[in-house]
This record gives C-alpha cells, sequence and structure tokens, in this order.
C-alpha cells in the first residue's frame, strides 16, 4: 500500500481546532485508516513544470523532476523550496477512495464526529460542453471504450491545491485505475484554447504528433510514437498500449490535443496557478469505474474548493455502459445515489449491539448516506456516488459498525457448546516430538521453498519427478516446495559452523509431492527427519536412536539396506514397515556432501513419515 | 577441634593408648593398613601436635641371591685356601684359579681379602700360606659365621636381634661382628647392611585428650561411588567442596522451536474454546483461494508479482458446475446474494490456475463447503506463501491461523469476544479493534496488541464476517466469523526478535538458550 501525507493544517481548517494530535490519530483509525504518525516534509518545487516534491527527512532532491524530466540538480535555480509541511502520515485505504483528499477526508470525518451528517448534496449545473466518441476507440482489442468528462468552473488555485489535486489524481490511478490500466484521469485548464467547448475522443496513427507535458516544441516533431518511447511517462505506461497501431487521443473540435490517454497530457492545456476552470476526463476499460472515478474526483474537487460549480458533458455516440457494441448519448458526470435499504433488527444481531431504526438512521447519516425510516425496522438509504465499496446491505451494516464505533461494541462469546478436536497428524507429530525432544534433539524450522541444487542437488540426487515447481519464483534459491527434509538438517549445520558439537537437531514439517489424483494436483505428507554432527559420530548411533524412537512409536525396526549417494556406501539403511513399505532412510553422511557444506566433521541424518493409523503412506523423498 | 580427621588419621590416634610407644610398621601390621598411609596418616596427626613422632634409626643384615654358592661350597677366599693347602701351600696366579675352581678374575679379587683374613701372601706371582691360614684351615672366620646365621634365619635379621650379649647360641658376638664388617667392606656379594628409620608413635597430651573424647573420621572424596553407597562408608566420608561459581561445559538440551510452541498454544487455545482442526494442500486452485472468498479477478492479491503460481502442478480440478456457476454469478451480478458483486466478466480459467496458497483461509472456506450447516468451529495452522523477497522483515512463507465460526447466533460482538480471548489466553492483556477491509469479510477488524515493553501496538492480522458473497453460493445462510492471524510475528514479541529469518534460519546457540517464555 502506497503512504500518504496528508496536510493537517489543510484537515484543521476543515475539521476544526478540536481534532488535532492524538485525537486525530484515534478518529482515523476509527475510521480504519493505517495512521503512521504526524511527520514534517519538505517541499523543493520544480520551477519549469510546477511540480511540488515531498521528502521526508534527510531525503536528498531528485537528480529529475518526477513530472517533466528536467534535471534538477545540475542548473541552477531549478527548484525553489516552499515552506515546510506537517502531514498525517497513513496507508491509502484503497477502498475508500472518496477520502483520499483532505478534503474528502474531512467530510468523513465531520460525520463520524456528528459535526456535519447527512449527503452533501452536489448539483450538477446544466451541460457545458459536447464530446463526440469515434468507433475507433472500440475496437475489440481497445482497453478504453469507456470516457466520462466533466466541466468544474470558479475554482482558485495555489501550489498546495494543484499539489492536492495531482495526489489526488495520482492515488486514484493506483487505487481504482489499477495504475492507470482500468482508468486514466486528465484534467486541463478549460481556458488554455480557443474557447471551443466541443471535443473529440478518438484514435491517431503513431505518426500523429503533439508536445506532450514538460517537453518543449523543438525541431523533431513529438510523434505519439516519440512520446512513447522518449518521454518519462510514456516509457513507463506504454505497455499500456502495446499491439495498437492506432493510440488514444482526445482534442477540440479545433484540433488542439488535450492528451493522449492513458499516457500524458498536453503542455499547453496542462493546469496552473491561474487555471480558473477544469475540463475533466477519464477513459477506461469498464463504464462503471470509469463513471465511479469521475464522480470522486469532480466531488472530491467540489468539496475542496468551496464555490466551485460542476457541470455536464454530453458524450455523443458514447459506447453504451450496458452494451459495449452499441452507442448512445450519456451525459456526465451521473450523481445519482443508489437506493439500497438496511434492515435494523438484522443490523442489531448481526454487529451484537442494540440499535433501533432511528439509530440506524443516524448511523447511516453520520457516515454522509442519506437515510429515511422505511416500513418497520427498514431504513431507505441513499448511498452517494462518490462510494464505491457498497455492493450490499452488509456494507452498509459496516458503516453503522463503524458510525457506533468499534471500541463501543462490547465482547461477547459465541455460547453454543462444541467440542474441540486436534487432527491425527498433528498428534502423531506430537508423539514424534516428544520422542525427539527426549533424546535431547534441538527443533529448528526451515523454509518449505527451495531448489534442486539446494535440496536434492546437495544430496547428489537428480530432480525427483514428483517436484511442485513454482512458476514465478522469486529467487533461484525458491523454485519448488521441497520433497525433503534432509538438506534443511545439512544446512542448518552448515550455518552453525561456529557453533559448539556436538549438534543435535530435528524437524517436523510438510513435504510435498504432485498427487494427479487429487484435486490441485499436489499434496503434502508430514515427515520428520533428524541428525547430529559431532567429531564421533556414526552409523550405530543413528541406528540406536532409530530403534528407540520407533519403538516408542510402537514400531518394530526392520531394515534393508541403502544405497543412496548422500550416505556412505555401506552405512545407511532403510526402515520398514512390517508389511515391508519403506518408511524412512538413514544412516552416515558421505564426506563428499560433507565437503560440499565445507563442514568438517561426521554427521548421521534419519527421515521419515510421521507414522499415523491413518495414513499408510509410504517413504517418496527417494523415488 | 576445627579439622576432621581421615579415617586412618582416626584409627592411628584411636591406637595409641596412654603410654604406648609404637613404630609405623608395627602399627600397619597391627592395623592391616598399609604402611605408606599410615604414614600420611603419622604425618597429619604430627602436623596438628596431637602425635609426637620419633624417629630412630636401625640396621638389618640381609644375605644377597649369591650368597648361596659360598654357603654350598665356600667364599672364595676359603676356596682358595683350601686349594694352595691341597697343593702344598704354594702356587702360582696361573695355576690357583684352576685348583680352586674359580675363574682368575675372582681369584684376583680375592687377594685383598686373603690378606685381610692373614691367610695368604703374594710373593712374585706365587701366592703362598701364611701360618695363620695354615692354623685357621678349619677355623670359620666371622664373615663365613655371619652368613651362616643369617641363612639359619631365613636370609635376613635386625642387627640387633643377632648380637649376642650375654654369650647365647644363635648370634655373633659383638667382636666379631665388628670383625665381619670390616671383612665384609662395604660392597659384598652375599650380605648388605641395611640401614633405615623407625617411626615411633605416641599420643600428645591434646592426642590423648582428643581420643579421650572420642574421635570421629572423616575421609574426604570427591564423588559419591556405588561402593561408598553399598558399603555405607557414605556416612563416615567428606564430601569435596566445590566452586559453585565455577563454569560448567554447558548443557546440550533438546526442545521445541519457539515458534512452534507458539504454534502449540495457539492450537490449544483454540481447541479448549471447542474449535476442529482442519489441513488442506499448499498447492490451491485461484477457486478456493480467492474466488470462493469473492476476490475479484484483477485483485492486486491477485498478481504475479505478489502471489506464486505454479509450473507444476499447473492447472487444478474445480469443484461441481452447480458451485462454481454460483461463485461466478456473485462476482459477475451478485447472484442471489442481493449483492450487485464486482461486475466484470468471470474466468473460469483464471479460478483453475495452481498458486502456492496465500493464506489458510482457503483451509476454512473449504471445511465451510464441506458442511455449510452450524454450529461449528473450525480452526487451521499452517504455512502460507506471498511472493516477498527475503529481508529482516519478510519472507515468503510464514505461518497462519484461520479460525471459522458457524452459528446462527454469532455475531460481531461475539467474534471481538473470541479474538481478545484467544490473545488474553496467549498473554496480551491489552487489544483493540479498528476497522480493516477485506474482500471477503464485512464488516471487518483489524486486531492490535499492545506491548507493554515496546510502549507500542502491533497489527496481529484481519478478521470479519464472511461477507454473503462468500457464504451464500457454498449454501450456507448462517452468520461466519472469520479470522486470519500470523503467528510469527507473535513469535517475534513473545521472544524478542527483530529478525523473522532469525526463526527459520536459526542460530542453534540462540535455540538452545532461548527461554519458553519471556
Amino acid at each position: 500500500m502506497p503512504v500518504i501525507g496528508v496536510p493537517t493544517e489543510e484537515l484543521r481548517r476543515r475539521v476544526g481546532d478540536e481534532v488535532q494530535g492524538e485525537k486525530l490519530l484515534d478518529v482515523l483509525g476509527n475510521l480504519g485508516c493505517d495512521v503512521e504518525g504526524f511527520a514534517t516534509l519538505r517541499r523543493p518545487q520544480c520551477n519549469r513544470c510546477g511540480f511540488i516534491m515531498e521528502l521526508a527527512g534527510q531525503e536528498d532532491v531528485p537528480p529529475q523532476c518526477a513530472n517533466c524530466g528536467t534535471d534538477l540538480r545540475d542548473v541552477d535555480g531549478a527548484i525553489t523550496e516552499l515552506d515546510p509541511l506537517e502531514v498525517v502520515r497513513m496507508e491509502l485505504l484503497a477502498v475508500r477512495p472518496d477520502m483520499f483528499d483532505p478534503a474528502g477526508l474531512a467530510r468523513a470525518i465531520r460525520g463520524v464526529l456528528d459535526l456535519d451528517v447527512g449527503p452533501v448534496e452536489y448539483q450538477v449545473e446544466g451541460v457545458a460542453a459536447k464530446l463526440r466518441v469515434d468507433p475507433s476507440v472500440r475496437r475489440p482489442e481497445s482497453l478504453r471504450p469507456h470516457i466520462a468528462c466533466a466541466v468544474i468552473e470558479g475554482v482558485n488555485l495555489d501550489h498546495d491545491s494543484i499539489k492536492s489535486l495531482m495526489k489526488l489524481q495520482e492515488n486514484l490511478h493506483w487505487a481504482l485505475g489499477r495504475n492507470r490500466k482500468h482508468a486514466s484521469i486528465g484534467v486541463y485548464d478549460l481556458d488554455s484554447w480557443d474557447g471551443s467547448l466541443e471535443f473529440e475522443y478518438t484514435t491517431e496513427p503513431p505518426d500523429y504528433a503533439f508536445v506532450p507535458l514538460g517537453a518543449e516544441a523543438g525541431e523533431t516533431p513529438w510523434s505519439l510514437e516519440r512520446i512513447l518511447e522518449e518521454h518519462p511517462k510514456g516509457t513507463a505506461y506504454r505497455n499500456l498500449l502495446d499491439g495498437f497501431d492506432r493510440y488514444p487521443v482526445l482534442r477540440t473540435q479545433g484540433g488542439q490535443v488535450l492528451s493522449m490517454p492513458p499516457i500524458i497530457n498536453s503542455e499547453k492545456t496542462k493546469v496552473h496557478l491561474g487555471t480558473r476552470r477544469f475540463f475533466i476526463d477519464v477513459t477506461g476499460s469498464g463504464a462503471r469505474i470509469v463513471q465511479r472515478t469521475l464522480s470522486i474526483l469532480a466531488t472530491s474537487i467540489l468539496e475542496y474548493h468551496h464555490g466551485s460549480k460542476l457541470r455536464a458533458v454530453e458524450l455523443i455516440d458514447a459506447t453504451d455502459p450496458d452494451d459495449a457494441g452499441s452507442t448512445r448519448t450519456l451525459t456526465t458526470p451521473d450523481l445519482t445515489p443508489q437506493e439500497m435499504e438496511i434492515d435494523a433488527d438484522r443490523t442489531a444481531r448481526l454487529l451484537g449491539v442494540e440499535m433501533s431504526a432511528s439509530d440506524l438512521q443516524h448511523r447511516m447519516l453520520q457516515m454522509r448516506h442519506g437515510a429515511s425510516l422505511g416500513k418497520g425496522s427498514n431504513v431507505k438509504v441513499l448511498v452517494p456516488a462518490f462510494r464505491n465499496d457498497i455492493l450490499h446491505e452488509r456494507d452498509l451494516m459496516e458503516d453503522a459498525a463503524i458510525a457506533y464505533g468499534y471500541a463501543n461494541i462490547v465482547p461477547t462469546r459465541v455460547e453454543t457448546v462444541t467440542t474441540g478436536k486436534e487432527l491425527p497428524t498433528t498428534t502423531a507429530a506430537g508423539a514424534v516430538r516428544d520422542v525427539l525432544v527426549g533424546m535431547g534433539y534441538l527443533e529448528i524450522l526451515t523454509l518449505t521453498l527451495t531448489s534442486h541444487e539446494l535440496s536434492d542437488g546437495l544430496l547428489g540426487l537428480g530432480a525427483h519427478p514428483q517436484t511442485v515447481i513454482v512458476g514465478n519464483p522469486i529467487s533461484q534459491e525458491q523454485t519448488q516446495l521441497r520433497t525433503s527434509l534432509l538438506s534443511g538438517l545439512l544446512h542448518t549445520f552448515a550455518r552453525n559452523r561456529h557453533n559448539a558439537l556436538p549438534q543435535r537437531i530435528f524437524e517436523v514439517g510438510e513435504v510435498s509431492f504432485l498427487a494427479p489424483e487429487s484435486e490441485t494436483g499436489a499434496l503434502e505428507t508430514l515427515h520428520f527427519a533428524f541428525g547430529s554432527i559431532a567429531p564421533k559420530v556414526g552409523f550405530a548411533d543413528v541406528r540406536a536412536e532409530a530403534e528407540s524412537l520407533l519403538r516408542d512409536l510402537g514400531i518394530g525396526l526392520r531394515l534393508e539396506r541403502a544405497d543412496v549417494p548422500f550416505l556412505i556406501p555401506g552405512r545407511g539403511a532403510y526402515l520398514l514397515t512390517e508389511d515391508g513399505r519403506r518408511l524412512g532412510v538413514f544412516g552416515e553422511v558421505h564426506p563428499a556432501v560433507l565437503e560440499r557444506l565445507g563442514l568438517q566433521n561426521p554427521a548421521v541424518l534419519l527421515e521419515a513419515l510421521v507414522p499415523t493409523k491413518e495414513v499408510p503412506g509410504v517413504y517418496r523423498s527417494l523415488a | 577441634m576445627s579439622r576432621t580427621l581421615t579415617p586412618e588419621e582416626a584409627q592411628v590416634l584411636q591406637a595409641l593408648d596412654e603410654g604406648r610407644r609404637v613404630t609405623v610398621a608395627d602399627l600397619a601390621n597391627e592395623l592391616g593398613i598399609d604402611q605408606a598411609k599410615i604414614s600420611a596418616a603419622a604425618i597429619g596427626l604430627g602436623g596438628d601436635e596431637l602425635i609426637r613422632v620419633e624417629e630412630e634409626e636401625y640396621a638389618e643384615w640381609v644375605l644377597k641371591e649369591e650368597a648361596a654358592g659360598a654357603l654350598k661350597s665356600g667364599t672364595p677366599e676359603r676356596r682358595i685356601l683350601l686349594a694352595l693347602l691341597d697343593h702344598n701351600g704354594s702356587g702360582s696366579m696361573a695355576e690357583v684359579p684352576g685348583w680352586a675352581g674359580l675363574e682368575p678374575k675372582v681369584v684376583g679379587q680375592s687377594l685383598r681379602g686373603l690378606a685381610d683374613r692373614g691367610w695368604v701372601e703374594k710373593k712374585g706371582k706365587d701366592l703362598e700360606v701364611t701360618d695363620q691360614g695354615r692354623a685357621e684351615r678349619d677355623v670359620k672366620g666371622p664373615d663365613e659365621q655371619l652368613i651362616e646365621l643369617l641363612d639359619r634365619l631365613g636370609g635376613a635379621a635386625l642387627e640387633s636381634s643377632i648380637v649376642l650379649t650375654d654369650g647365647g647360641e644363635a648370634g655373633i658376638a659383638p667382636d666379631d661382628l665388628e670383625r665381619a664388617k670390616a671383612l665384609i667392606g662395604k660392597k659384598s656379594p652375599f650380605v648388605e647392611r641395611k640401614t633405615r628409620v623407625h617411626r615411633w608413635l605416641s599420643a600428645t597430651d591434646a592426642g590423648a585428650k582428643l581420643r579421650a573424647k572420642g574421635v570421629e573420621a572423616t575421609r574426604e572424596v570427591s564423588q559419591l561411588t556405588p561402593e561408598l553407597l553399598s558399603s555405607g562408608e557414605w556416612r563416615n566420608v567428606k564430601f569435596k567442596p566445590y566452586d559453585i561459581n565455577l563454569d560448567t561445559e554447558p548443557f546440550q538440551v533438546g526442545k521445541r522451536h519457539p515458534l512452534q510452541r507458539v504454534i502449540e498454544s495457539t492450537r490449544q487455545v483454540f481447541i479448549e474454546m471447542g474449535f476442529e482442526e482442519a489441513v488442506s494442500p499448499y498447492v490451491e486452485s485461484g477457486f478456493w483461494d480467492f474466488d470462493a472468498l469473492f476476490q475479484p479477478q484483477d485483485h492486486p492479491a491477485r498478481e504475479m508479482q505478489d502471489t506464486f503460481y505454479m509450473e507444476s502442478p499447473s492447472r487444478t480440478e474445480l469443484p461441481d458446475a452447480g458451485l462454481v456457476d454460483a461463485v461466478r454469478a456473485t462476482h459477475e451480478t451478485g447472484g442471489d446474494t442481493g449483492s450487485v458483486g464486482w461486475r466484470y466478466k468471470w474466468d473460469t480459467e483464471k479460478a483453475r490456475q495452481t498458486v502456492l496458497r496465500t493464506h489458510t483461509t482457503a483451509t476454512t472456506i473449504r471445511e465451510l463447503a464441506k458442511n455449510p450447516n452450524g454450529p461449528r468451529k473450525i480452526f487451521s495452522i499452517g504455512r502460507v506463501f506471498r511472493r516477498e523477497t527475503i529481508d529482516y522483515k519478510h519472507l515468503p512463507i510464514f505461518f497462519q491461523v484461520d479460525g471459522i465460526i458457524i452459528d446462527k447466533t454469532a455475531s460481531f460482538s461475539s467474534l471481538l469476544g473470541t479474538l481478545a480471548a484467544f490473545y488474553e489466553r496467549m498473554g496480551f492483556e491489552k487489544f483493540t479493534f479498528r476497522p480493516g477491509f477485506f474482500p471477503y469479510t464485512e464488516p471487518s477488524v483489524e486486531v492490535f496488541i499492545w506491548h507493554e515493553e515496546k510502549q507500542d501496538w502491533f497489527e496481529m492480522g484481519g478478521s470479519g464476517i464472511f461477507r454473503p458473497e462468500v457464504t451464500e453460493p457454498l449454501g450456507c445462510t448462517e452468520p461466519v466469523l472469520a479470522w486470519g492471524l500470523g503467528l510469527d510475528r507473535l513469535a517475534m514479541l513473545l521472544h524478542d526478535r527483530s529478525d523473522i529469518r532469525d526463526l527459520y534460519i536459526s542460530d542453534l546457540e540462540w535455540l538452545r538458550t532461548e527461554p519458553r517464555c519471556r
């Protein structure tokens, strides 16, 4: 989860002086925010594009502006240090994008603190612009057939509000857009071109050119292809357009390019201190996510910029949200709340608290829903368009619980009596542990992921035919699940060469094999293994211990000579059950294996199945 | 009395009656104890002035082995005298050995003795018997008498016992002894005079007083032996005290791993609360790990960078079509659950993908599907896998405990109460519950426990009530409380470890010395 810093001054302005310090951290925690604490950030600003960086502690200014790519270190006057900023740092709460910025967060805090309850009525005041959707954006492989737009008028910008808007955009890209894959946002200065309010969303071939954000016109035109290859945002996101021979372009009917979704906006249309009107677009793969993203962004901006006005955009020939194959005219944004119902009795029962219908109604209002009493215990709820996480009545019950306060719920216990029971394998493994601890062995735990080289390879064995193999390993040392516990013991000896001898260790744990007959194709078997390393230890020691251990587990000692590469020839044996199945193997470790690990003392090992009555297994590690 | 006596010391003191004076040798005979031990005891007692030790020198005559020949055929001097007398009292040095049956060398060595006795004179190369020699032809010399006497007395005798003082029989007159000594000289092949020292022991006043009080013997031993026990002698011994602060060899203990003990405590708590244990495979289908839990197929947790996907086995079976269709419908439209669903196209192939299970909720959801009717309480403890690079905070594998309660009366408050009971039993007194957000539970809660020493809250895991979108497709209509809690972090807190690798890549010295609990 990305960590965000919400300016405390912004919050204070919006929620009041009393919600500060520990009290603020508490309120945020009770809303479900994962709060790290307060921090003060340094804020160098790029003089070229106005981008404000936020640096914690001793962090250095980055070599290049993350926004426009300007070299910041070698150019005098490339940055201006703004006043430092106190923030409260917390993990981005992905399910609540409406709380990503200080304005949205304050809206939620004022609700739970009963400072402001009920829905905020955001008005969409008439159509301000028109946009025509070209059929070419609906080609089958297109990731972005859907678009939603809005106009916001009457904003007053300063560095902080521009920064806040950029961060909100970035976080929405991450949380809702899945890094721009599902949805990407563009915000433009509506007064930066000839005043045209007619737009089109279309596609263009790679040689189509415009000057992208942070770039200069220069002699070589910025073709779409060049943007993808050279611009920092192009290289960062070009994978989203892989396989296309035409790229999405948003422009005015007069030909002024606004952006190349989902990559980059144009330099000319960028938002600056003097911007008074925004044009906003969201493009993406799904109608719902595109519309929801626009609603959240637009309402957060309205909340941030008091007195600003939201206006609609008419989308002609837009991709039908319910049928991506056909078109219709849409008007966005659509802030119609979602109508839902919640039952107070069911809510009270599920939460284990007393809650009447009117109590519940109030809890809903605290969470900024519209709420009115219905029949009996029913409450009718209007979920605002900026909530992205309400799929079911149950989600509203959680809202009710949050407004009620988790700390106010009295912990109880389910009174129904049931009988506890452990698994037979647990009992059997416990018996093995008891015996081995009694014999003076120290238990170890090792990682279940390994590689052939570190496990069977170390033992001089070929790859086990039933190896469970990872498709996307994170390192060359963890490419498979272990098929034996023996190498774990040996590696532990190797890592403990500096410690006193003798060393006597054991492990009880699962090994995994392919099992084509099983549902998921692989199954675990519970094994145990023990080993000793000491200047004087040999076959007779491990044989005596094997006999003693098996006797304790109620198994007689039956042996068969084992010629395996990791044991000294003539000094290895298989343990057999009465009916002749192999139960395990033990013996004196071959000096070649010891040498591979840099071990300078003899060692003995034993590995076997954890015997249970229910599972008459066979020791398969050496198959 | 500051000092305890050894048994030998006690015996010696006990034997020294008032006025008695006895040698070490005699006392050794009397007590049946080795002389060396009596001597040691005497030195010890003497040092404490409990006894007087007086030394007296004495001589002992001992026959040597070679004396046997002389006793049979006479001394070389006697044989040379007789041989010369047989040849008219005179003969050359070349002839005499033959006549006497002696080596020429022995004859040469005897010349001095013959002269001392006054038997033979040497004239040029000839030896001639003197008058005295002729006179003493049949008279035993004092040396010969001594040898014969010693032979009769068994080969050895104290000098004091063989000197005749009043002309008795079995002895030698003092003059003769002196002459014999002179004739034998310092080196005789036949006899030897050894001088020795007698130690005479007698009690001092202090010793007598102690003896009168009664002597207690204590032997000092370092080790209790079976002999000491069987003889009862342990009662008379003193055990040498040890320096209790002296370092000893470290003991090689056998014990369970700290994390394993946390696992076992966890299991015990849940069993006591009436939970049945369950288990499921490491390799899991996308269906059970994610889809059945209403995690949308484009959820970030399902991405390749967070989850291990399998090369082999590469594809799993799915459960029966009815269940798969119900899950599909729930994802796409909410199905019959009253939900609006995630509104995307659900892909069967993604559900068939094989992953290393990312949580043991895969285990409990399988149990729920097997039997969705309460009341049931299930728990599972096992390893789970996340695609993390190894560092001090992260491992790709860790242990989780998952639990579910299926019960008509279950509620969010009983969920909080169950979690509180668990952490109380694990030794934590203070905990708090904060809203959490998970795709499969609603309401959701994160559990934090307070660590007194560290003065901080620690997040332990997530829990909640399974969403209807999870339970209803499985045929379950009762509330299902669910949680998944990390055990590694709990073990690290309980054992004050800051590096998670210590648990799995262990230093044996740490395992050996780490207390069971802090």
